[in-house]
Parts: structure tokens; sequence; C-alpha cells
């Protein structure tokens, strides 16, 4: 096992060692100390664990492919952004833009996200175990984003194919957004997923609200100019 | 961009706030590199108003401060001054009108403006880095219950020490705030302040916060009223935080476009654009998060 102590020095030094790990053959990297630095552990193209022992900054495990990065504190803007695959775990909150445009993999947060969680995402599965807030999953094309807890204001917003599972109350949803009743399939799905990377959410897959597009913004239609005027 | 900070110490004592706002601040001086500034509530209130002016950039300052300080005789006596880089501070007792207090100072002389005043408020900003505030001003030694602080990236408007924050609220004794964003409305409330006779004394539209707020409260809105109503009026994308005697509150706009973390322990709560300031100015175990869109709080004594 690598161990990096960041101590007083720059990001640009901490990645490049990271980097050097791996490069030597390390498959298991703690980074101790990381003090909320921004763009820590971004681009990581291997099948490696790191744990942060701390928390992060703006970026964390960005454009990752491959990796199981668990971070033991908070998260700030743009976690996991445009993240290929691999594993993302954040033990506490997340900031604005968490898992945003993200194409694959998974990423868990603990704790709650704050606004514009999902958006865009274009495939990978995000799973919150707190709340999330506004705005979340907007244009989400595909994918699957769960909240456990709460969602926010225009949750949903102008969507293409993500599918969303609230367990809680939903804030307000965004243009286009329709509630459904999750399938058995769905419910099984969900109670299998939660069984896995948040055993303590203790939310039964079936109690979960489904919301996916209407799909009213798919094709314009002068006659819907009422549906257009309201999501522009 | 912009970088801001808030803290306030739970117990009531006198805590190292200059310490711990300074370090907050040099964390995010990254942010903010044209100016840095920090209001500060210092000593318990012993009924006097402290006053803090800004002498102008050159010539004798201390004979500017002895004019200002024969001029406030005529009120209820200056008890005590100083003059510290570009400020002169005064302390002021018994009643006093403040509008009455501003406009003697500030009619002396052009470059005099009251930066500050209040029974426990004291700002200290100027252009440069927080290093340089610290240099300047020692604010590390100031001891009090709650501050907040700013570095600046100016965007639309000129970089001297007006024009940098915190910005007191001229007329509400104590209220400060501190500011991240764009007001877009900004001229609109401006051209209507000043059809009511409000000056004001820079073009940075942060200016209108303090203003604004200075205005709910003496209709009698609480402070946390006033932030709730901040987001029904002023339009654009912000993190704000304010502070007056006795309270540390913030408010994050309708699409939270701009950062801002806080973390509330037993002994403190602390508040900042990034997560960086608090971490590295706040050693221990506490969780941070960022603030939901729309959230209003405040924290009292």
């Amino acid at each position: 096992m690598a161990e990096i102590v960041c101590g007083s020095r720059d990001t640009r030094e901490i990645n490049a060692e990271i980097k050097q790990a791996i490069a030597a053959g390390d498959r298991d990297i703690v980074v101790k100390d990381p003090g909320a630095r921004h763009n820590l552990g971004v681009a990581v193209l291997a099948p490696v664990r790191i744990r942060f022992a701390g928390s992060v900054g703006y970026y964390c495990a960005g454009l990752s492919d491959g990796p199981h990065i668990e971070i033991d504190e908070s998260a700030g803007w743009g976690l996991a952004e445009s993240m290929l695959s691999g594993e993302i775990v954040v033990r506490g909150s997340a900031g604005n833009g968490a898992a945003a445009a993200i194409r694959g993999g998974t990423v868990v947060i603990y704790g709650d996200a704050a606004a514009r969680l999902g958006v865009s995402m274009k495939g990978g599965t995000v799973l919150v175990a707190g709340n999330c807030g506004y705005m979340a999953a907007f244009m989400g094309q595909k994918g699957t984003l769960v909240v456990c807890g709460n969602a926010g204001d225009a949750f949903a917003d102008s969507m293409y194919e993500t599918v969303c599972f609230v367990g809680g109350r939903v804030g307000g949803l965004g243009t286009d957004a329709v509630v459904e009743s999750p399938s058995q399939e769905d419910a099984a799905w969900l109670d299998a997923t939660l069984a896995q990377y948040l055993p303590k959410a203790n939310k039964r897959g079936q109690d979960f609200k489904k919301i996916v597009a209407g799909r009213k913004l798919w094709n314009f239609d002068k006659r819907e100019w009422k549906v257009w005027q309201e999501a522009l | 961009m912009c970088g801001i900070v808030g803290f306030f110490a739970k117990d009531g004592g006198q805590a190292e706030i200059g310490r711990t706002i300074l370090g907050m601040l040099r964390a995010l001086g990254c942010r903010g590199p044209d100016s840095a500034g920090v209001a500060l509530y210092g000593a318990p209130d012993d009924g006097r108003f402290v006053v803090r002016v800004k002498l102008g950039d050159d010539g004798d300052l201390g004979s500017r401060a002895h004019q200002i300080s024969s001029r406030l005789e005529s009120f209820s006596g200056v008890s005590h001054f100083s003059t510290i880089g570009a400020y002169a501070r005064f302390l002021v007792g018994g009643e006093t009108d403040l509008k009455r207090l501003t406009e003697a100072i500030e009619s002396l002389d052009k470059d005099f403006e009251v930066v500050s005043m209040g029974h426990r408020l004291e700002i200290v900003k100027q252009t440069g880095s927080p290093d340089n505030l610290e240099k300047t001003y020692c604010v590390s030694r100031m001891k009090g219950t709650h501050g907040i602080g700013h570095t600046r990236l100016s965007t639309e408007s000129r970089v001297d020490l007006s024009h940098s924050q915190p910005f007191w609220s001229h007329g509400s004794p104590d209220l400060a705030i501190v500011h991240n964003g764009h007001i877009t409305n900004y001229h609109q409330l401006r051209r209507r302040y000043e059809q009511h006779g409000v000056r004001f004394y820079t073009e940075n539209d942060s200016e209108v916060v303090a203003i604004y707020l200075a205005e709910q409260i003496s209709k009698g809105a609480s402070l946390h009223e006033a932030l709730e109503c901040m987001l029904r009026d002023l339009d654009g994308s912000y993190s704000c935080l304010a502070a007056t005697e006795r309270e540390l509150g913030f408010v994050k706009d309708t699409f939270a476009l701009k950062p801002l973390v806080m973390t509330e322990t037993d002994e403190f709560v602390a508040v900042a654009t990034e997560e960086i300031a608090i971490r590295s100015a706040l050693p221990g175990q506490y969780s941070v998060r960022e603030a939901q869109v729309r959230e209003v709080r405040v924290w009292q004594k």
C-alpha cells in the first residue's frame, strides 16, 4: 500500500505522486491530509483503490476510468465530472454539480448532494443516501439517479432518458418530468443496488417514486408552444 | 470569483477571531488578489461607538485625524483616538446621531470616508493580499466573538480601499456584509435609493446589499427576514454573508450559482466560499456541507 501525505505540497505534486505510485504497480493508495484541495485524483485511468483520508475540493476524481476512489469526508464542486467508469464513494456531502456529465461508473454519496447533481448524465449510476438540491438530473440523457431522501426544486428538468428514483419528497418537478410507480424490476434493482452500496439507507425499492421524461420536449411541435415557453 | 468567509464563536467569550478569519482568507487569496478586508466584532459594548475613518492615501494623516477629532468634540466627546495605516479610529461616547456624525466627518475633506461605525464593529480593508493586510494592520491580534472577511477579484469597478469589502451599511450601526457574485438589478435599485436621498460611496454592486439590508432592518425586519427578502428583491447570482453586533447570517441565491460551504460544531460556526478555507484555519473533526439554493441561516448570541 502506498501512503501519500499532502502536507504543504501543491496539487500538481500530489497528483504526480499518485500517478507514480500507480505506474510502480501500487493498487491501494491512501492520500492523507488532503485538506479540501482542488483537482485531486483527476484522470486516474487504472483499476486502483485510492482513499482520500479527509475532505477534497473541486473536481476530485473527474475523468476517471476504472478506479475505486473513496473520500472520507466531503467533496467540493464537480465531483467525478465526466467519469467513464469506476466507483466514487463520498462518506460526507458533495458540493454542486456532483457526477455531472458522467458516462458510466457509480457515484455514491452518503450525505447530501447540493445543486445540479448528475446534470447531463450520459450513463452510469448516482446514489445519494441523503437529500439532493436544486435542479438535479437536468438534461439527463442516460443512466440512473437515486436519491433516498428528498429532492430539491426543478428536479429532472428537460430530461432525455435518465431514470430517477426518489425515496422522499420532491420539492418541485422540472419541465417535462413525469412521476411513475416503479415496476417490479425497478424495485428489485433498487433493493439489490442499495443493499450493495447503501445498506444503511433502510429503504425499500417499492417505496421510491420513479421520475422520467414525459418526452414532450424531444421533438419540437409548435402546437405545444406553451410547454416550450415554460421550458425556455 | 471573490472569496468570502465568516466565523462565529458560540461561547460568547473573546476568541482569536482575527487569527481565524485571516487564516481562512489566506486560503482564498487566489480567488481575489485585488483586495482583502475583515469586519470583526471586538470588545464588549461599553456604550461608546467605534468609528473608523479612511483618511486618504497620502499627506499628513496624523494632522487630518486631529482635524476630525476636534470636530467630533462638538458631539458627545471623543474619548480616545488613534491612527493606524490609512485609518483613524475614534471612540465616541454618549447618544449620537450617526448620520449627523458621518456628515460632520465627511464634510471636512473629500478623501474622508467613514468605513465603519458601531458598538463593536471594526472594518479593516486595503488593496492587495490578506498577507499585506496582516502586515499593515496586524488583524490576527484582534479578538472578539465573530467576524466576516473578503478577498476581491474586481470585475466591474475600481480597485481601491473604498471599493473593497466588507461594506458597512452607512446609517445602521454594526451591520456589515461581504458578497461574492453579481447583483444584476443593481442600477435599478441604485436609482431608486438615490431618488430617496441615499448616498452611494462606490460603483461596486455589493454596496447595494448593505444598503438594502439596512433598509429592511430599519423597517423592523430581523436579519433573517431581511436576508430572505433579498431573494425576492435582489436579482443575480450571489452568496452573501451579513453580520450585526450579535449575529452572523448568510444567503445563497435562487440559482445556487455561487459557492458557499458551512460547518457548525458545539463551539463554532464557519462559513466560506471553499472548504479549504475552513480546513486550513480550523483543525479538528467536523463535517462541511454546501449551502442549498435559497438557503438562509442566522446564528445569534
